[in-house]
């Protein structure tokens, strides 16, 4: 297994505000990371505590075995966009295509230009004047034809229309598979990328409280419901991740039942429900489920 | 337990190439830095170029007040604009441009230098637009109207074509460096940051006035001037220039492209 | 896909059913994993496990450098491992919901002859 970014203890403050607190992790070779949690959890500072943007308070960084602090060697290799990247007064789109590829070695220019056709970039646009959605393109695009061996892709889908996100999917799966490389999409709409990831990373208030496969997430929960009484003499003394009820009727949420377990509760009369991977990450986290929705325009 | 056995990672392209990046970025959209302070220049040439006409319609037509006119105009300020565009243009170049090129990967020390080469560049260039007008100025006799916006008082009239092409780069690259400064802070500082520099920088300024006064020393500092001549007093904000860049270097460092 | 389970094994499920339907045949090549991945939406490393278990389970095998193959007597097994898993799976539920409604095994039976449309097999 090749590790490509090593994580360790890594805390940032900004005053008495701990956006990253004691952070640790791996991140391997080619795979497609999620790294998930709500707006202002530390995802971007911690995408820009990675990329030398910004600067720890404590910790290591390793990517690709070095610091990425000042160092030009590990930058040419990584690719991030922001969110919030700001551009020059009057720059227009085709001028960040124009001067994107001269910072990307592996930059793909057929690609970068198909993808300017699918996803309809106005080129003569002004990077402050273009819709969100257009702007999220730029960045899209850049990422993409970056073919960066480590790229982040910071909340890619803001603005898209659901057109453009399929085609951002498409896109993404079909370059991956003929290019592999280490692939971070940050974002608070969990549901939408979630088949995308492999792996899937939750940072919640600057910790990291999650750090596993995708696949051992789902299903890593069960929803039980039936009459309130039952439910909770089946429950029994399992931790309960969540509980929810309606009248007569409850639904809590425990987690994973094995098979017996499961046999015992439908004996029981009790409906199993599974759990997603978005409403696994709400009860996880301190947050509530408009935090991991999309935000009308 | 896993080995980590890490992927070998290209070394980093050349330095002459990574600072070309940083260069070829700042001049990316060239109306910003060229195309508009061109375009401002020409306008204020015209409206010059219609009051000379004008001041030329009204003088009565003998030589000498002609001469006297014309020597009058030489005192015009016209030309000044673009060095505070340039300020401008440093300014912006430390916030945007910087958060452009941090954001595209580059490192802060290849921004800095390449930023500066880029300015000497823009300098240059300048310098030698303006001493090249004011040469035909000259031969035109003031545009064939007596007119002097780039043959001005203020880069030494009576000097050499080489001195007067070296102030003018070293205005151009005074204004440059002291945009830079006012930029770094800002990008590293912020607002408040800004606003305290300039206040001690006031402060400072204030201080050296009333010592001067004080000290009576004005005719002493009047005379330096006069020795030293337009060469040397341009060449004095060389250092200036220089401390001001590589302070701005120094803020930069730390600094982060945050919103 | 079912959000709510892993999605690998439900890829397995879903060559399967293709396979016992006649759907791919025993030496058709199967679609490859970024293939799956792309058509599905889905990541190519959990499409590849998906498949991966068919392979471990000698349903698919893999014909290097061209791709993976329903193997041989793949349907058969199949077909005998949901059978020992209907009862089961199916088989039980139904019995379980049958009692609740009251209905004895003999009505049930009368309800499987009358529900159960006549066709060649």
């Amino acid at each position: 297994m090749t590790t490509v970014v090593e994580v360790r203890d890594l805390s940032k403050h900004f005053g008495p505000v701990r956006a990253v607190e004691s952070v640790s992790f791996r991140l391997e070779e080619n795979r497609i990371y999620g790294l998930l949690g709500r707006n202002g959890a530390g995802k971007t500072t911690l995408m820009s505590l990675l990329t030398g943007q910004e600067f720890a308070s404590s910790g290591r960084i390793e990517i690709f075995g070095e610091s990425p602090v000042e160092n030009a060697r590990v930058l040419e290799q990584v690719c991030f966009i922001k969110e919030s990247q700001k551009y020059p007064d009057d720059f227009k789109v085709k001028h960040v295509l124009r001067t994107a590829p001269w910072f990307f070695p592996n930059w793909d220019q057929d690609f970068a230009d198909q993808l300017v056709t699918d996803f309809r970039l106005p080129l003569d646009g002004r990077m402050k004047k273009i819709s969100r959605g257009q702007f999220s393109a730029v960045g899209v695009v850049v990422g993409l034809a970056s073919r960066a061996p480590l790229t982040f892709f910071d909340e890619p889908y803001l603005g898209l229309d659901a057109v453009a996100r399929q085609l951002f999917y498409d896109r993404l799966l079909e370059d991956y598979s003929e290019h592999p490389r280490t692939i971070v999409l940050s974002t608070h709409l969990i549901d939408e990328v979630s088949d995308l990831l492999e792996h899937v990373l939750l940072i919640d208030d600057g910790r990291l409280i999650v750090d596993q496969a995708a696949d051992d997430l789902r299903g890593s929960a069960t929803t039980v419901v039936g009459g309130r009484e039952a439910v909770e003499a089946f429950i029994g003394t399992r931790e309960v991740l969540h509980r929810d009820g309606l009248g007569g009727l409850a639904s809590v949420t425990v987690a994973r039942l094995s098979d017996t377990e499961r046999q015992a509760a439908r004996a029981a009369g009790l409906e199993l429900g599974g759990v997603s991977l978005q409403q696994l990450v709400v009860r996880l986290t301190s947050g509530t489920p408009t935090d991991f929705e999309e935000k009308s325009a | 337990m896993t080995t980590s056995t890490l992927p070998a990672v290209a070394t980093a392209r050349p330095l002459p190439r990574r600072l070309g990046n940083v260069i070829r970025l700042h001049l990316a959209n060239p109306f910003t830095i060229l195309v508009t302070p061109l375009m401002v220049l020409g306008l204020i040439f015209l409206i010059n170029w219609v009051i000379w006409l004008l001041v030329r319609t009204a003088t009565p037509t003998d030589p000498d007040t002609v001469a006297d006119v014309s020597t009058g105009l030489q005192y015009s300020g016209a030309s000044m604009w673009t060095f505070v565009y340039m300020m401008v243009v440093a300014i912006m170049a430390m916030n945007l441009t910087f958060s452009l090129a941090l954001g595209f990967g580059s490192t802060r020390r290849d921004f800095s230098l390449g930023t500066a080469v880029t300015f000497l560049g823009l300098s240059a260039g300048w310098a030698l637009l303006y001493t090249g007008l004011a040469m035909v100025e000259k031969a035109t006799n003031g545009w064939g109207l007596g007119g002097a916006m780039f043959n001005s008082f203020y880069f030494g009239i009576d000097e050499s074509w080489g001195v007067r092409l070296f102030n003018a780069f070293v205005a151009f690259l005074f204004f440059f460096a002291i945009g830079t400064v006012f930029g770094a802070i800002y990008v590293r500082f912020r607002a408040r940051g800004l606003i305290l520099f300039f206040l001690a920088l006031a402060l400072v300024l204030i201080g050296l006035v009333a010592l001067a006064t004080v000290t009576a020393s004005w005719g002493a500092f009047a005379e330096f001037f006069v020795a030293i001549g337009w060469f040397g007093g341009y060449a004095l904000s060389l250092p200036l220039s220089l401390v001001a860049g590589v302070a701005g270097h120094l803020i930069l460092r730390r600094a982060t492209p945050r919103s | 896909m079912d959000e709510n389970r892993p999605i690998f094994p439900q890829i397995a499920e879903q060559i399967e059913n293709d396979i016992i339907s006649g759907a791919l045949p025993e030496e058709t090549q199967v679609p490859s994993t970024n293939e799956f991945a792309a058509f599905l939406r889905i990541n190519p490393a959990t499409a590849g496990k998906g498949v991966g278990l068919l392979v471990d389970a000698g349903i698919l095998y893999k014909k290097r450098g061209i791709g993976m193959f329903v193997a041989e007597g793949a349907r058969a097994r199949l077909v005998s491992e949901r059978r020992e898993r209907f009862r089961d799976q199916y088989l039980a539920p139904l019995l379980a919901e049958a009692r609740k409604l009251g209905i004895d095994d003999a009505q049930l039976v009368r309800l499987i002859t009358d529900t159960s449309p006549e066709k060649e097999h």
